[in-house]
């Protein structure tokens, strides 16, 4: 029932799709198109495309795992909107740029900050990519017990036979109603999960206490090799026969299953607190525990509210607005649209840190929102409703990952190896399925949320200069635009790697590379004008400058 | 064939054809503006500066204010609105709110500002 769910998904996606296309085959519909588009419908469509795995798996899996504080990850990717409606929509629109590396050709007449440009979309791509497949795969897995890496496999050829199948990202269409689907299939079982959990669940979910006993016998199943630290004697099963656990630290091998009986003592797992506890509540995020949660949460809102404006999918999408206004308008009315969604992943996050806080202890809490229902009823109602977020899960992952592919392999095609024919750009997104699929097989046990702000941080630090000062500076010249690209991004690369690969030392260190952010962007920001400043800009710049800001009645 | 009619077209799937039209698309030559045009852009991208930077301020007390505040205050924790506590409620419903209202107050006001070709909007 689930798989048929998922799949009806698909198939609804891709006949959308084929209408879409279908409905354009002549050539002035075709032209028109996309010029009638009004700005509710593409504001749809770009909250379509915007709500990803992370918004819709991601952010309440973050709630179990870091509290009350990983809600300010859906502000932040709102806010990002107010900031790209205040900045850049209009000017940008107007352009005629569909991408970044275009802009940086259009504004700059640089073919050096074009192609470096392109290496930035390279990047940003892949960081927001990976947790889409992944997050595919644990879907999958814990809806139909497949092993991880069939998920992932699976969420690879249904991207690429999408694509293959061919114009399905093209309809706007497929989009909004991408977008429509998601928001009921969230806000449905949301209602439906208040209403069915009782008063007691309710109260609970509003009043947390710390998890530090089983409250009934729980199974915990372990993706990944882990250390649990046993504080009281404990007896567990762990597939054979029963153990008796004295307090010390247990290695915990890959795939296995341990159960605990009712009231055991919760074990401390490595790097994060339990759901429910005072440092939990707190509405501030302390990521890796650095003990900054102020500096986290501030960088954190840095990432996401100036890196919006550099996603390669978004970016493109704007160009559907017919001109300037309503590229703004569709900016505004996205704020609205995300915002209604935003509501409801505060839901999943307390609901499931009071039925089931023993994700925390696997890691698996990015598997909140499809473990809940079943626990709620584990009757057709549940598994009705674990379908339903299945399929609204794959659709996120779905949309999103169709559109950073063409952004992807149209940055490869076009930018990297330009000259490249159709046949290149058609062959471009399946090598970036390719690798996409093989990067995620080993990245299950990173967040999704964490690795897409990466990519969130790594656009602010790099687009949101470029764009910023590109759109409002006329100083700005083509050295200083490479410099301050350049610096930001082997800044933001350098400490998302360092956190990522290395492990991230103690402290104050652990906030700034975590979350780094609030370091890079002005530091990209600085090299920017620095340099632009001992240079002189081309003698045109200024009215190519001021060419963005004039409104369409006039030009 | 040779019946009379609009010309012609290629006719691609919208995707393929923004792809093959990216070529063509940007604008090389550098761009001319009129001397009327340019002093009108000139008054509006100075309105319009000023109000993205207000738009911006707002978003700063939103998204840096509002942390701040919650850092301290915690004994927002202990105060409860409808048996929901006031910190909760200022991160999950509060700032959304805000967000609609100044996107609708920026937008507004941009529009003004290219009605009015860059007089200030009052």
């Amino acid at each position: 029932m689930i798989g048929a769910a998922i799949l009806l998904v698909v198939v609804i996606t891709l006949l959308i799709g084929a209408r879409g296309v279908a409905a354009m085959r002549s050539t002035s519909d075709f032209l028109v198109a996309s010029r009638r588009i009004s700005p509710t419908l593409n504001a749809a469509a770009v909250s379509g495309e915007y709500l990803s795995a992370a918004s819709f798996l991601g952010v309440a899996g973050l709630v179990v795992k870091d509290g009350i504080g990983a809600l300010w990850y859906p502000v932040g990717f709102t806010a990002g909107y107010v900031a790209m409606l205040a900045l850049v929509a209009a000017p940008m629109r107007r352009t005629g740029a569909l991408t970044v590396p275009d802009f940086a050709e259009a504004r700059l007449g640089s073919r050096r900050l074009r192609t470096l440009s392109a290496v930035v979309v390279l990047v940003i791509a892949t960081l927001y990519l990976v947790p889409q497949f992944k997050a595919a795969g644990q879907v999958l897995r814990v809806v139909s017990g497949t092993p991880y890496w069939v998920g992932v496999v699976v969420a690879g050829v249904a991207v690429s036979v999408t694509l293959a199948l061919g114009g399905m990202r093209a309809a706007t269409y497929v989009q909004a109603f991408q977008f429509v689907l998601k928001l009921l299939l969230f806000v449905g079982p949301a209602i439906w999960l208040v209403t069915a959990v009782g008063p007691t669940v309710r109260a609970a979910a509003l009043e947390p206490v710390e998890f530090t006993r089983f409250a009934h016998e729980t199974p915990v199943q372990f993706r990944f090799a882990t250390t649990l630290t046993v504080t009281e004697p404990t007896t567990v099963d762990d597939g054979g026969a029963p153990r008796k656990l004295v307090p010390g630290e247990y290695p915990v091998e890959a795939g296995t299953t341990w159960t605990f009986p009712t009231g055991a003592d919760v074990p401390d797992v490595g790097g994060s607190l339990p759901p429910g506890g005072d440092a939990w509540t707190r509405p501030l995020l302390d990521t890796d525990g650095g003990g900054h949660p102020v500096l986290s949460t501030l960088s954190l809102l840095m990432a996401l509210v100036l890196g919006t404006m550099g996603l390669p999918h978004i970016i493109v999408r704007f160009h559907t607005s017919p001109d300037g206004r309503s590229a703004r308008r569709t900016a505004a009315i996205t704020v609205a649209l995300l915002s209604a969604f935003y509501l409801f992943p505060v839901i999943y996050g307390t609901l499931g840190a009071v039925l089931v806080p023993e994700l925390y202890l696997s890691g698996d809490t990015d598997t909140v929102v499809v473990a809940l229902p079943q626990r709620v009823d584990s009757g057709f109602t549940g598994v009705a409703v674990t379908a339903m977020l299945s399929a609204g899960a794959f659709a996120a992952f779905l949309a999103t990952s169709l559109g950073l592919l063409l952004a992807l392999s149209s940055a490869v095609a076009h930018d990297l190896l330009p000259g490249a024919g159709l046949r290149r750009l058609r062959l471009a997104p399946l090598a970036g399925a390719v690798v996409i699929v093989a990067l995620a097989l080993p990245a299950v046990n990173i967040d999704v949320g964490v690795l897409v702000t990466a990519a969130f941080a790594v656009a602010a630090a790099t687009f949101c200069p470029l764009l910023v000062l590109g759109i409002w500076w006329p100083r700005l010249t083509a050295v200083g635009a490479v410099a301050g690209v350049v610096v930001g991004l082997l800044a933001s690369v350098g400490a998302i790697g360092v956190d990522l690969f290395l492990g991230a030392p103690e402290g104050l260190a652990a906030s700034l590379l975590g979350q780094p952010a609030l370091w890079t962007v002005p530091l990209a920001f600085a090299v920017m004008v620095g340099v632009s400043l001992r240079g002189r800009p081309p003698a045109w710049a200024a009215a190519a400058t001021l060419r963005l800001h004039l409104d369409e009645a006039t030009t | 064939m040779s019946r009379k009619g609009p010309k012609r077209t290629t006719v691609a799937s919208p995707q393929t054809r923004l792809a093959m039209a990216r070529r063509s698309a940007v604008r090389t030559e550098p761009p001319h503006l009129g001397r009327a045009d340019l002093e009108r852009a000139r008054r509006i991208r100075r309105v319009q500066l000023r109000a993205a930077l207000t738009a911006l301020a707002l978003l700063t007390v939103v998204v840096v204010g509002l942390p701040l505040l919650l850092a301290a205050l915690p004994e927002l924790d202990d105060v409860r609105l409808a048996g929901i506590r006031v910190s909760w409620l200022a991160v999950a419903v509060l700032p959304y709110g805000a967000l609609v209202a100044i996107a609708v107050v920026q937008l507004r006001r941009a529009e003004r500002v290219e009605r009015n070709g860059g007089e200030e909007p009052r």
